[in-house]
């Protein structure tokens, strides 16, 4: 009975072309649009592909210093104006509490739109975001964007722990956190996962972690330490250090 | 329900405290960065462990954590009383710097069931430093951050040893596991941690907790990832009481 419920699951694509230096189409799988959320933390290395090919370009609050310091040294120009004025978000979003004065000054006489959520202390900047581009996002666009967002893991754990609890919140988007050392998405159980591995960026290391629950049954394929309707559960086993094997990734099913 | 009562504090963290008075401890280094107030710990531990590339974060950092010394009279205070793992990222002079100042290098087989933390904790549970072992705190550099199936296999260690007191610190946080078995009494150190603090479900959902000391404090409340996680709270008073009925991760932030 639950071979068949799997069997009969929709499977779930993912890839990370997102991260290759220039946007093509792979044969297995449609580009995606993505959007970029800049969290409050050190930008990883690889920002200035990753925002100059994004559909939209969100900063959460003090996310947005850390462009306005930072991309500079990220790139091979000189001109440390120039660098400036190119890397505009659309959209900053927050409390407004983390946000320099003259930051916010500069990019909204650049044209970026300050949406000041201060008023709403219940949900993290990221929730807000999140938020936001869930309410502008058709029901079928979702399954084609991705949303990148940067500096969410690391610094404060409590942050990261709500970071993480916005994949689970917002199950139906495709969200991807992302450092200069890894990146993680979830995978919902309600479907089976497909992962093609662009081994020229990401890789060999990866692992699987059953936060928030136990999982009662994994079972993958493509890794060097594959699980076979395995049980995973922090106290007991999880699946750490683990390596990717084919060009074509893992598959994973199961509740 | 009866529970035994379990008491936390943070005052390893003191820069000056009573050494009879504070929990006996021993600090394990991984192979990341290390925080800033590294040797302030390392200097009150009854045990040093590095986690093989932990042992060059030690040689490079803390030379540069005190840049008004001379950096040879730094390592040779500053050195661990063991090196242990598979030795693939311990620098060869490192290795030898330090076996001739006398620690000791156990050399292991790649264990792969295991993270090196695992195998430190092993390894000072099978060789306490003192006999107080059942509050010997394990104190753990460089557990969070960086890739992030190291950081769930360094917290799987924290469920995988619940009985032993480990604390994984950064320059940010420090956390820690809150067994479900126990009701908890958190004394907080509030020169030198807070006021930020979350309870997180990380292994399953809680049905209950509660939770007295915090600003937002939980009654008999529901968590769960997808849920509500306790997070962006602040600690409101010197004692914070946690009950709850699944295992709980405890953090709070580390003040500058």
């Amino acid at each position: 009975m639950l071979g068949r419920a799997i069997r009969s699951m929709d499977v779930m694509v993912h890839s990370s072309t997102f991260l290759l230096p220039k946007l093509h189409q792979p044969g297995h799988t449609p580009a995606k649009n993505y959007a970029l959320v800049v969290l409050n933390q050190n930008l990883p290395r690889f920002m200035p592909r990753l925002w100059t090919h994004a559909k939209l370009r969100i900063c959460a609050d003090g996310g947005a210093n850390r462009i306005f310091d930072e991309m500079f040294q990220l790139t091979n120009e000189q001109d440390y104006e120039r660098v400036r004025n190119r890397y505009i978000p659309e959209i900053i979003e927050g409390d407004m509490d983390s946000i320099r004065p003259e930051v916010k000054r500069f990019y909204s006489s650049q044209g970026s739109q300050i949406s000041d959520k201060s008023h709403n202390q219940e949900t993290t900047d990221l929730h807000k975001c999140i938020s936001r581009i869930h309410r502008s996002t058709s029901d079928h666009e979702k399954t084609n964007l991705c949303v990148l967002v940067t500096g969410a893991l690391g610094g404060r754990f409590d942050h990261e722990a709500a970071n993480i609890n916005i994949l689970y919140l917002f199950s139906d988007m495709r969200i991807v956190l992302l450092s200069d050392d890894c990146l993680i998405r979830l995978l919902p159980k309600t479907h089976k996962h497909d992962i093609y591995i662009e081994s020229s960026v990401e890789g060999p290391h990866c692992g699987l972690f059953p936060v928030g629950a136990p999982s009662g049954s994994t079972t993958t394929t493509g890794l060097k330490w594959n699980l076979s309707e395995a049980k995973m559960r922090f106290g007991s086993m999880i699946s750490t250090s683990n390596i990717v094997h084919a060009e074509k990734g893992l598959g994973w099913n199961g509740p | 329900m009866a529970r035994p009562t379990m008491s936390h504090s943070s005052s390893f963290l003191l820069p000056t405290t009573d050494s009879a008075a504070a929990a006996a401890y021993a600090v394990v280094v991984l192979n990341q960065r290390l925080p800033r107030f590294a040797p302030l710990l390392w200097n009150r531990a009854r045990l040093r462990v590095c986690a093989d590339g932990g042992a060059n974060r030690v040689f490079d950092g803390m030379p540069e954590l005190l840049p008004g010394e001379d950096p040879d009279e730094v390592r040779t205070r500053y050195k661990p009383d063991v090196i242990k793992g598979d030795m693939d990222s311990i620098r060869p002079e490192v290795k030898e710097y330090y076996s001739n100042l006398g620690a000791e290098i156990v050399d292991e087989s790649h264990d792969q069931d295991t993270t090196d933390l695992h195998k430190c904790v092993s390894f000072i549970t099978r060789n306490p430093p003192c006999s107080e072992t059942s509050n010997l705190y394990i104190l753990v550099l460089g557990a969070l951050g960086g890739r992030f199936d190291h950081e769930m296999g360094n917290i799987n260690v924290l469920y995988r040893f619940s009985n032993i007191r480990i604390v994984l610190l950064s320059d940010d946080c420090s956390i820690f596991l809150l067994p479900k078995t126990h009701s908890h009494e958190i004394h907080i150190e509030r020169s030198i941690e807070g006021p930020h603090c979350g309870l997180i479900p990380m292994g399953a959902p809680s049905a209950s907790t509660t939770t007295t000391g915090l600003r937002w404090n939980l009654d008999n409340t529901s968590m769960s990832y997808g849920g509500l996680i306790s997070t962006s709270n602040i600690v409101e008073e010197e004692t914070v009481r946690i009950t709850s009925d699944s295992d709980l991760i405890w953090t709070i932030s580390l003040r500058n």
